[in-house]
């Protein structure tokens, strides 16, 4: 399955690169994630609870980034396996300088799905792993604004609310609603995979990463 | 003897149990203290398998044990093949890999078996299952058979230098020769991909050791439960005589429940020995589409050479039959494949090149139809295309080249799935398809009615397909029949029943025999205590080989039952008469004696059996035919297609069926509904797909669609009666039949529909979709 969108966020690159490569801000950007741990200069372990449709568990994955340029870009190699099944994929991840202060960010990848994810929630998959990496950009979009506001105002970073995992399934559910009630519609256009976390998510999300 | 069951249009004695939840299926076995069994399938197509952790599953409470591979020992073998090698066949190339009970080293297939857990409830097995770690490294899948084939391609099996597990060409006269001559030649790709076989009551087994006798009962939901109990006792290293295996009401069997010893089969009844304590294993739908053999994947590259008005010179093809990730069956399928390949028709010249392919994916065995489905697309197809070519009709391409009724046996030259000469026993082929043509009113809808409906714009099509299908085979059944004190007749045979009917059509048989009703001829069937020599149910041979076991065994009987009346009567055998019950003086009614008097005199209480006599009115026959016969017949069907959402309708369907000798016309026509109604599934609803890593992507009956009643029309169906000459009753199978000629109905009558749209349907399945995708990518040519 291939995975590929673009997301804007406002704020200069260096912080977004930031953003991505902190496993704390990541692991609060998608609900359902239990941990995610740095385990070496570009290692990080995770886990999360994935739910697509009927089939729901737990995931734990890894995740390495390689060719990384900072902060420009980066490849993504992820693996992930749990109850429902498995995820394994790499994906480039690219941000550039608007010069608005926004960054473009511009993700591609390849995604292997095995086990129940793959047998049953195959006609989910597609919308709800687009959902979950837009909402999961989108926290971090978030968290983005929180830092560089704090540091505008010279105030103490707030910290930023990350959906619950409820209304991140909410969010979910509707997103797939509304894949299937318009067909023509251009779509919200999804972002994705940031950096390693996004990808984690992504992975996770989409396969799964997580568990444990 | 006279006549008045056999033949006779009989309501099933059987169905009140069965429609009233009477019935015992394995599911309905309950023995106390039974523990459940849950297996863990891989979730990845091909992977070394690192190592299996169950520490936590084993310390789960009500988990009583948990086995992986590493732990059964020498018990872990490779599992029988299930037919006999084609060593005997010239030029064969054959690599046998049966499966393991569980895989080892690495996993070959998503949903083979590496661990089994052994638990107080299946709830907690299966809890059980989410707690085992396996490390699996995930290697490199072949899914597709082409790539399977290519240099360099990953192996399924690594001691092999490639995929390919098995390769014969079969030759009849000179194709290249007959080619040259050719005035037409047409050459295609066709596809053919799986299916499931989808029967509604999943596999199940129940094994009890009784530890005290040392004896181990299975009910098995297999339709060949002799075999299995052969099997299992030379795997379990016990007696025959120590295994009883029971194949109650089985609720659909197709194919995959022939016998398989897969992971299940084999380990419900050791660990049920190993533990001493009961254990049952039922199938979920889930598990279902991944621990269950299935069928039909083949890629055909073919070529037919005709002359200017229409008949066939040759057929040639090469083709790859995808076997899954083992092959304990053989070459069955392929050979099946071949066989039907030039049908029903007159083909001097046949060349096919067949290959074997492992690819990591479920193994295939025959599912109804077994491989004959291919053959009769393959042929049907490439004749409907030169047809159009030529400017001919169906009909008239068929009827030219149909082999001459007087031509039988006819010997089509090539080797069959017994490795014995492809011989067609009997057949009349021009009959059933112009009482086809006639029924479905063939000249009338294509003159009048289309015409008509076109012009309101409506695609409204028709299609008349031919087919035979190769029956009844070998190598033999039995049957003991016994007549009971109290009158009644017991009969026992080998061969299990999944609703077939056998209950009715094989009492009908002996009540004519014996001169009783049908209704006091008690059946047993897959019981091995009751029976144990035979084979099973399979290509179609039920109604052939175990029916005339039954009918000999019953005229044995019939015999002894005259014998002794003569004696008791005091009359000549030749003025006696079996009716109701009775044997009478012909012409002195009130002069009789009951068969259960009868009885009672063969097996004396007291005084002695005459020496050179046996006590009882009993017999035991067997059948065991030369070679299969073989049944055909010819369908019709007038199908609507909506141009914007590619659903069809099926406003008429017609199916003419030749099975020889019908015991019970109503039971036919049950299983020709049945069949037609698998064969829509296999036409344009039934596909299982898999994705380039070997991962099954519609694994539910919400994605894979099994066609309901709303699919399925009214079956109108045809008799024509052309007996096989091999067998005394005259009989050929008919349970597969209505299956096999059903895609290549499908694609004609749908290229008839869509004829403004010009297109070539050369797969099967096809689907909404895509039918969607083939006409728009033609531009409507009208």
């Amino acid at each position: 399955m291939k995975i590929e969108g673009e997301y804007v966020f406002n704020g200069p690159r260096e912080e977004v690169w930031k953003l991505v490569r902190d496993p704390e801000v990541l692991a609060t950007a998608l609900p359902g994630t239990q941990s995610l741990e740095q385990v070496g200069e570009n290692e990080y372990e995770g886990a999360m609870n994935v739910r697509i449709g009927p089939v729901a568990g737990a995931f734990s994955g890894r995740i390495v980034v390689s060719n990384e340029v900072a902060p420009e870009s980066c490849t993504l190699s992820v693996e992930g396996r749990g109850k429902p099944g498995f995820a394994k994929g790499t994906g480039d991840v690219h941000l550039l300088d608007q010069g608005d202060g926004t960054t473009l960010m511009k993700y591609e990848g390849e995604m292997q799905i095995g086990g129940r994810l793959a047998s049953v929630g195959q006609r989910l998959i597609d919308t709800a792993s687009k959902s979950m990496i837009r909402q999961g950009l989108d926290a971090l979009n978030e968290a983005l604004e929180a830092r560089v506001s704090a540091k505008a105002t010279g105030q103490e970073e707030i910290e930023y609310e990350a959906p619950s995992e409820a209304e991140f399934a909410a969010a979910v559910a509707r997103d797939m609603a509304g894949e299937m009630l318009s067909s023509a519609r251009a779509r919200i256009i999804l972002i994705v995979l940031a950096i390693a976390i996004v990808i984690v998510i992504a992975a996770v999300v989409l396969t799964n990463s997580g568990g444990g | 003897m006279t006549k008045k069951y056999l033949g006779q249009r009989m309501t099933r004695t059987e169905d009140p149990r069965l429609l009233t939840g009477q019935a015992l299926f394995v599911d309905d076995v309950e023995i106390p203290g039974m523990l459940y069994a849950a297996f863990l399938r891989s979730d990845y197509a091909h992977a070394l398998i690192r190592s299996i952790d169950v520490s936590a599953a084993q310390n789960r409470p009500g988990v009583v044990a948990v086995y992986t591979a590493q732990d059964l020992g020498d018990f872990w073998q490779h599992g029988p093949p299930l037919v006999p090698a084609p060593h005997s066949v010239e030029g064969v190339v054959f690599h046998s890999r049966t499966q393991v009970p569980l895989a080892k080293d690495k996993v070959r297939y998503v949903g083979e078996a590496v661990a089994v857990v052994f638990a107080e409830s299946r709830y907690i097995a299966e809890d059980a299952l989410e707690e085992i770690a396996v490390d699996y490294e995930p290697l490199e899948t072949v899914a597709d058979l082409e790539r399977a084939l290519e240099a360099g391609a990953p192996l399924v099996h690594d001691d092999l230098d490639s995929n390919m597990a098995s390769h014969l060409v079969q030759r009849k006269g000179d194709y290249a020769a007959a080619r040259e001559k050719a005035d037409l030649v047409i050459k295609r790709r066709i596809v053919i991909d799986r299916g499931a076989a989808g029967a509604m009551e999943n596999r199940g087994i129940v094994a009890h050791w009784d530890e005290k006798s040392q004896h181990l009962t299975m009910w098995d939901t297999t339709q060949a439960p002799i075999p299995v109990r052969n099997g299992l006792a030379k795997i379990l290293g016990l007696s025959e005589s120590q295994v009883r295996v029971i194949a109650p009401f089985v609720g659909g069997g197709f194919g995959p429940k022939i016998m398989m010893f897969l992971a299940e089969e084999v380990l419900v009844p050791w660990g049920a020995i190993q533990l001493n304590r009961p254990i049952k294993w039922i199938e979920d739908r889930r598990e279902n589409f991944f621990a269950t053999t299935q069928e039909r994947g083949q890629t055909h590259d073919a070529e037919i050479a005709l002359t200017r008005d229409g008949r066939i010179l040759g057929v040639s093809h090469e083709f790859l039959h995808d076997t899954g990730a083992y092959n304990p069956y053989g070459l069955t399928i392929p050979l099946n494949t071949q066989s039907h390949s030039m049908s029903a028709y007159d083909v001097a010249n046949y060349y096919s090149d067949m290959k074997v392919v492992f690819t990591n994916k479920m193994i295939t065995t025959p599912v109804r139809g077994a491989g004959r489905p291919q053959g009769i697309f393959l042929m049907e197809r490439l004749l409907d295309i030169a047809a159009k070519e030529l400017g001919k009709d169906p009909i008239e391409i068929r009827k030219r080249n149909y082999i001459p009724p007087d031509a039988f046996p006819y010997n089509h030259e090539i080797i069959d799935q017994a490795f014995a000469p492809l011989v067609f026993d009997s057949g009349n082929y021009r009959p059933a398809l112009e009482k086809a043509a006639a029924m479905i009113g063939y000249e009338k809808f294509v003159k009048e009615e289309q015409p008509r409906l076109r012009a309101e714009g409506q695609h409204v099509g028709i299609g008349i397909v031919s087919f035979v299908e190769t029956t009844g085979v070998g190598p033999y059944e039995g049957s003991r029949v016994t007549v009971e004190a109290s009158g009644k007749i017991s009969v026992a045979t080998g061969v299990g029943t999944q609703g077939q009917g056998h209950f009715t059509s094989f009492a009908q048989i002996v009540a004519d025999q014996l001169g009783v009703s049908p209704r006091d001829v008690r059946l047993v069937t897959g019981d091995t205590s009751e029976f144990h020599w035979g084979t099973g149910t399979f290509a179609s041979r039920g109604s052939v080989v175990a029916a005339n076991a039954i009918h000999a065994a019953a005229k044995s009987v019939r015999a002894k039952i005259l014998r002794l009346a003569s004696k008791a009567l005091e009359t000549p055998e030749e003025e006696l008469e079996l009716d109701d019950g009775q044997v009478r003086v012909a012409d002195i009614p009130r002069q009789s004696i009951s068969l259960g008097e009868l009885a009672v005199l063969a097996n004396p209480l007291r005084g002695a059996v005459e020496p050179g006599t046996e006590p009882g009115l009993e017999a035991t026959a067997y059948y065991g035919p030369q070679y299969g016969a073989t049944a055909s017949g010819s369908h019709a069907m007038i199908i609507k297609v909506d141009p914007e959402t590619m659903m069809v309708e099926i406003k008429r369907y017609v199916a003419v069926e030749d099975c020889g000798t019908m015991l019970n016309p109503l039971i036919v026509e049950g299983q020709v509904h049945g069949g037609v109604a698998l064969g829509i599934g296999n036409s344009y609803y039934e596909q299982l797909i898999y994705d380039d890593n070997g991962q099954l992507l519609n694994a539910s009956l919400a994605d894979y669609l099994i066609p309901s009643a709303t699919e399925v029309p009214r079956v109108e169906v045809g008799h024509e009666e052309t007996r096989s000459p091999l067998n005394e009753l005259g009989s050929k199978g008919a349970g597969e039949a209505g299956a096999i000629p059903v895609p290549a109905l499908f694609a004609q009558a749908l290229e008839d529909a869509l004829a403004d749209y010009n297109v070539e349907i050369l797969e099967a399945p096809m689907s909404p979709n895509k039918l969607f995708e083939l006409l728009h990518g033609k531009e409507k040519e009208q």
